[in-house]
């Protein structure tokens, strides 16, 4: 080799050591970021989702259930957000609770970051900001925006074709990362297999009444801005869906929770447990594929110009003009369907009743914005600030 | 934002042309692309100047998964190859089949079939058996100029067969519909074009000398057996159909693994001692272009992206009236996909099968049709993936183009196949079971 061709070849390497580094490094500093949640007044207990299933314990997989216990017996509710990580309106909504709702009656158990590893993944080739900060009253408050699926760092290899246990399906392999593909979970599965069947031997465990699952779905999915509930859930999806919408003022249109699509929250919960299941979609414009570029602006702002002139066209499922569809409406509409949801079970079930007061339904949202409900961690106790 | 968008647009394409026309690879000018988009993008912030170098980084990773799949499988068959045991494969085939010539090419078309559909990519089929059923077309007097042209066409089949379609999974899970009754409009489309393509591209069997003079150019290590030549393929099958009948106790290994393990059995089989690290070697300077294309693709998809291009195309696709659609998808199909590979699918397909399906049209029918013409883009630049690997494995002389060129027939023929599926699909619905 001639000086010249091994002077060319060390530069090259370096220049390529340096950036591999300068590319390398933020998405290091992105695995490592702490998303801080305060412990507000109601959280009486914190938990993990190992203390029902030990196999979790110190692993990524692992992750904190927050539990808020009323004074008076009632029933239980659990609510997850961050099924899939690049929809955290999930996440946004629970930690709203978190730091907020007290619980009179019943017990609510709440999972900001369902499937973690995701939260701590991102979503190569699609260009997403690594974070979105939120307006609070007292400064940006910034999360992680994660992927759909967990991280391979965590779990990996996947299989050329994943089937679904115990119903054997075949699905895309990617959906073996998919917390909600994996449902009912598999004790000796894989990670994301057993965080969900951590997650049923919580429903089962603690005999909770209802699952709530928050989601996030294109404005050009027909399955968005909806309740998704199976036969045995459709009641209380009906009657939370319509009051919904004549008191508060916001569409949220049912769709009946397929059996032949395996694996998902809203058909196996019910299946395998006697947990009624939900899950809530609201329309994220920024995951639709039309759009301009993706931008932290446009996951809280929701507003797009292709997106605008393909509903000039027709060709959305929800109502959308230039006000696009903010944070603050899709967090708003989260909160008010699960308080629903929860009231209207208490209503059919009063010995099973759940009271929650101190959570901002839709129009208050909407108009104070998602970070007004937020609590400042500096001027927090330390013990009541979870980093996670 | 439109403005923006076209303009950035107008920078990637002008900055691929330009490289090229400097004659630099295709790897290296798609990466000057990548960077030019990224560049013009930093004026708008989209992506900021600062956030260049993540994204790259990022998207480097996009088709990791693929690339270590290209990597152990060509391992495999690089070694299987120094063994003699290719040859060893294609003199007996020849010699058995070379009387019923018709059966002999239905059932290499078969052989091809099988690991594609297995495993869902068409250069698996390639990687695995390309070499040795390019050499016994050879055998059975089709034509050098056809070989690589088949192998293409039946790759492309393979990896639309099922019951593993990449293409319809990714539409599945995008559009939540389940990956369940593709069994018929995937495979009796599939089965039928594959015969039609291996009638009209094998039909003619050209003068290639005499049968001896062929077989007499192959050379066998005397040691090559069945046992050895087998026992390493049914190492792997025997892998990855224990998955689908165990699913539940038998390990995930993941198909690099498969292939590693494979490649060991191999190793220890061949008659002829290999030097590992010199097969290694050779393997990755075989692969280097194929792997950057790649890692070139999945950074030029990230940049696209986080600076509006990508959603102008798709943008673009779902503005288009429905009569000039149907029109133009036998060109936007194959194109995305020669542009992003599987990135296509979720870009254009996702949302076209959900307006499809809101008009009255049948999903599953809708995204079997599709499946038949995103194959058709493997062959088509800067990616050309599939296409660039049939050349590769077939040893064949002539130019890209003039490769491409041998394969309009079929072409044209799935190309109607899939548009009559989308368009008569709920008359086709019938073929959904399950």
């Amino acid at each position: 080799m001639s000086r010249t061709t091994a002077r060319f070849k060390i530069i090259t390497a370096l220049i390529f050591l340096i950036f591999l580094i300068a590319g390398g490094w933020p998405l290091k500093k992105h695995r490592d970021f702490p998303v801080e949640i305060v412990c507000g007044p109601g959280v009486t207990d914190i938990k993990k989702l190992s203390d029902f299933f030990p196999a979790l314990k110190g692993s990524v997989a692992d992750t904190y259930v927050f539990v808020l216990e009323g004074k008076e017996p009632g029933g239980k509710a659990l609510i997850m957000g961050n099924t899939h990580a690049n929809e955290p309106e999930g996440l946004l909504s629970v930690a709203i609770m978190i730091e907020n709702a007290v619980v009179e009656k019943g017990t609510l158990y709440l999972i900001p970051f369902f499937n973690r590893s995701a939260s701590l993944n991102t979503r190569p080739g699609e260009g997403y900001p690594l974070y979105f900060s939120i307006t609070t009253p007292w400064g940006k408050k910034t999360f992680r925006m994660g992927n759909r699926d967990a991280s391979p760092l965590d779990q990996w290899p996947d299989p050329d074709i994943y089937i679904h246990y115990p119903e054997k399906q075949m699905l895309s392999y990617l959906d073996i990362r998919n917390t909600n593909r994996t449902w009912p979970g598999r004790k000796n599965g894989l990670p994301m297999e057993q965080v969900t069947y951590a997650a049923m031997e919580l429903l089962r465990q603690e005999k909770v009444d209802l699952a709530i699952d928050l989601h996030g779905a294109e404005t050009m999915f027909p399955v968005t801005n909806c309740i998704v509930a199976p036969e045995k859930s459709m009641r209380i999806a009906t009657l939370a869906s319509l009051t919904v919408k004549s008191m508060e003022g916001f569409e949220n249109h049912l769709e009946s929770s397929p059996e032949k699509f395996r694996g998902l929250s809203h058909r196996e919960i019910g299946d395998y447990s006697e947990t009624l299941p939900f899950l809530l979609e609201a329309p994220i414009p920024f995951l639709d594929q039309p759009t301009g570029p993706k931008t932290e602006k446009l996951f809280l702002d929701g507003q797009d110009e292709f997106l605008l002139s393909l509903a000039k066209r027709k060709k959305l499922f929800v109502p959308y003009d230039e006000s696009g569809w903010p944070l603050e409406k899709r967090v708003g509409q989260h909160l008010s369907v699960s308080l629903e949801i929860i009231r209207q079970y208490s209503r059919k079930t009063p010995a099973r009743a759940i009271i929650i007061k101190n959570v901002p339904r839709y129009a208050e949202v909407v108009r104070n914005g998602v970070g007004y409900y937020f609590h400042n961690p500096a001027e927090a106790e330390m013990d009541k600030v979870i980093k996670h | 934002m439109l403005g923006q968008t076209l303009f950035i647009s107008s920078v990637i394409i002008l900055a691929y042309a330009l490289a090229k026309w400097r004659k630099l690879s295709v790897e290296l000018s798609m990466f000057i692309a990548a960077v030019a988009g990224a560049l013009a993008g930093a004026i708008f912030k989209t992506p900021a100047l600062l956030e260049i170098p993540r994204h790259l980084v990022e998207g480097a990773f996009t088709y990791l998964d693929v690339i270590l799949v290209f990597f152990t499988a060509t391992l495999f068959i690089t070694i299987v190859q120094e063994s003699s045991g290719v040859n060893f494969a294609v003199r007996s085939a020849v010699v058995h089949f070379a009387r019923t010539r018709f059966l002999a090419l239905f059932l290499l078309m078969i052989i091809v079939l099988i690991p594609g559909a297995l495993t869902g990519a068409g250069s698996v089929s390639l990687l695995v058996v390309g070499a040795p059923v390019a050499l016994a077309l050879r055998g059975l007097g089709v034509s050098e100029n056809k070989i690589p042209a088949i192998l293409f066409i039946l790759a492309g089949l393979a990896a639309a067969a099922p019951p593993v379609n990449i293409w319809a999974m990714v539409l599945c899970a995008g559009t939540a519909i389940p990956y369940v009754g593709f069994e018929l409009p995937l495979g009796i489309p599939v089965i039928i074009l594959g015969t039609l393509t291996i009638l009209i591209l094998g039909r003619r069997q050209v003068e290639t000398g005499s049968l001896q003079e062929f077989l007499d150019k192959i050379e066998i290590n005397p040691g090559m057996n069945w046992f050895r030549l087998l026992t390493p393929f049914i190492v792997f099958f025997g892998l990855v159909i224990a998955y689908r009948l165990f699913p539940f106790y038998f390990p995930i290994l993941g198909l690099p693994l498969e292939f590693l393990i494979a490649s060991a059995v191999a190793y220890f089989l061949s008659p002829v001692k290999l030097n590992l690290i010199r097969v290694a070697s050779s393997t990755i300077s075989k692969l280097l272009p194929l792997l950057a294309t790649m890692v070139i693709v999945g950074m030029l998809q990230q940049i696209m992206a986080a600076s509006g291009v990508k959603g102008l195309i798709s943008y673009a696709v779902l503005i288009i009236p429905l009569g000039l659609l149907f029109f133009l998808l036998p060109f936007i199909i194959p194109v995305s996909e020669g542009v992003l590979t599987y990135g296509g699918a979720a870009i254009i397909g996702i949302p076209l099968v959900w307006y499809l399906n809101s008009l009255g049209y049948h999903a599953t029918i809708v995204i079997s049709g599709l499946s038949l013409l995103w194959p058709l883009g493997d062959g088509l630049p800067p990616t050309a993936l599939i296409g660039r690997l049939s050349v590769m494995i077939s040893g064949y002389k002539g130019s890209y183009w003039q490769f491409l060129k041998q394969t309009w027939i079929p072409w044209i023929i799935i190309t109607l196949a899939g548009i009559f599926m989308i368009l008569f699909s709920s008359k086709l619905s019938f073929l959904v079971t399950g």
